[in-house]
């Protein structure tokens, strides 16, 4: 990421540690134990999809195909145009057949 | 933070009489308008003109995606005028749509751009709503509903001329669309200020006000009510829901699947608000987003009654209550089985 990028940055919604006025009390997570926990939600959501995710220097998100093809993401939102751009298909949460896989895969 | 308030409703719903009542009162002098109005001729900026110095007509017609960067550099510009000393400088900013726009992108213009989102901030969105036609106007102009869908407060106008039965049906019809918008009346000159424009979820003092009516039990057992399950199914496919969760849940597998449902049906879910009971805070977090956009979480003091579930109201378009439980419900099971002591790695 560039000085300039980081400077303008956006804070996304999801990050409890930018949002410290929102979340109070002793159970907030720190900045890299939340990106963690993210890190291992994602690759549990994308297993099926055969697609990881992985944090890069509490920065940004490195998302990487089967076949070692890597996009560099700034934050979640971002994670779901580049998994279609890696794998050419959209990603629906609301798919039936792909939330029956995830319940399967998880127990 | 300077408040954006934008005001919409459909072509002939009384936006321009509304905007010209307001800028005659005191409390709005420091105040910035922007007016787009469709077509070439722009009698809207010549009737205002003389209220407000801050009006700029944009140069093109209809809001939309397309030339928002219309709005982005007239709010830009305006901020650079109030610097220099150009114009007053300013306390409010009201965007007033055509009758045929879409509000969303204006939103997603102000909350997104980085500059104008670390000087502005989204205030309330009303839509006005005439006290006539509106009832024609929900049953066959989209951009109508979808405007009346996005908002937070609901004006109903000209209500001097209709009886007070139909005032009541149209109310009754908006709320069955958006269930979390004030409604107010009008007959041209006699509002409710505070409640339209002053009184938003971003106010700490007023926040648990506003969650309140969020949630007003009336409301709520009115929708489960009148509309089976809390859903109802318009002639346009809209359907307004309340999903609730007993046990705090994950925020951060909340964000994951609310941003991949926005992703891949941002078009679809028109407003999502909540007060969320989350494992990552001791106090409640409330929620609200219109399509695309989510804003930034926001603390509340205290839950507004005894009841400390998690409860997200959804609008949507032809997305049904059943498709949105069940995929939420997944990720939240998923993110349960892998909480723990010990976070299980994934199998390759």
């Amino acid at each position: 990421m560039c000085g300039l990028c980081g400077l303008l940055g956006i804070t996304h919604w999801t990050e409890t540690s930018a949002h410290s006025a929102a979340f109070t009390g002793d159970s907030r997570k720190t900045l890299r134990a939340e990106r963690l926990h993210r890190t291992n939600l994602v690759n549990a959501i994308l297993h099926p999809k055969r697609v990881r995710i992985s944090d890069f220097q509490a920065t940004s998100y490195l998302l990487s195909s089967p076949t070692g093809k890597t996009i560099v993401v700034e934050d979640i939102q971002a994670v779901w145009g580049a998994y279609e751009t890696l794998t050419g298909h959209n990603l629906d949460p609301l798919d039936p057949e792909y939330l029956k896989i995830l319940d399967q895969a998880s127990k | 933070m300077i408040p954006v308030n934008i005001i919409t409703g459909f072509l002939g719903s009384g936006k321009t009489t509304l905007l010209k009542e307001i800028l005659q009162k005191s409390e709005f002098n420091d105040t910035a308008v922007i007016v787009n109005e469709f077509g070439e001729v722009g009698l809207d900026h010549i009737i205002l003109e003389e209220v407000e110095e801050g009006v700029l007509l944009l140069e093109s017609g209809c809001i939309c995606c397309t030339i928002r960067s219309d709005i982005q550099e007239t709010i830009r510009s305006l901020q650079v005028k109030a610097a220099a000393g150009t114009i007053p400088s300013f306390k409010r900013l009201i965007i007033e749509t055509t009758g045929l726009a879409d509000p969303a992108p204006i939103v997603s213009t102000i909350a997104a751009e980085p500059i104008i989102r670390n000087h502005f901030r989204i205030g309330n969105i009303i839509c006005t709503l005439d006290g006539i036609a509106g009832t024609t106007t929900l049953n066959t102009h989209e951009e109508g509903t979808k405007q009346l869908a996005v908002a937070d407060r609901i004006l109903i106008t000209k209500t001097d001329l209709v009886t007070l039965g139909k005032i009541k049906s149209l109310e009754k019809q908006a709320q069955g669309i958006n269930p979390l918008a004030q409604i107010g009346h009008s007959n041209g000159t006699n509002f409710d200020v505070s409640l339209l424009f002053e009184e938003d979820i971003n106010d700490p003092s007023k926040r648990v006000q506003e969650i309140e009516r969020w949630f007003d039990s009336d409301r709520l057992a009115d929708l489960k009510d009148h509309h089976h399950a809390h859903a109802q199914q318009h002639g346009l496919g809209l359907k307004s829901f309340v999903i609730a969760f007993d046990e705090p849940i994950d925020w951060t597998v909340f964000g994951i699947w609310l941003t991949s449902l926005l992703h891949a049906y941002g078009e679809k879910i028109l407003r999502v608000k909540g007060l969320l009971n989350v494992e990552e805070s001791s106090t409640p977090v409330v929620l609200h987003g219109v399509q695309h956009i989510v804003h930034a979480p926001m603390h509340l003091e205290r839950w507004p009654s005894e009841d400390r579930r998690s409860q997200i109201i959804f609008i949507t378009k032809g997305i049904s209550e059943d498709a949105i439980r069940t995929s939420l419900t997944t990720f939240l099971s998923l993110a349960k089985r892998m909480s723990g002591p010990e976070i299980p790695a994934v199998k390759d």
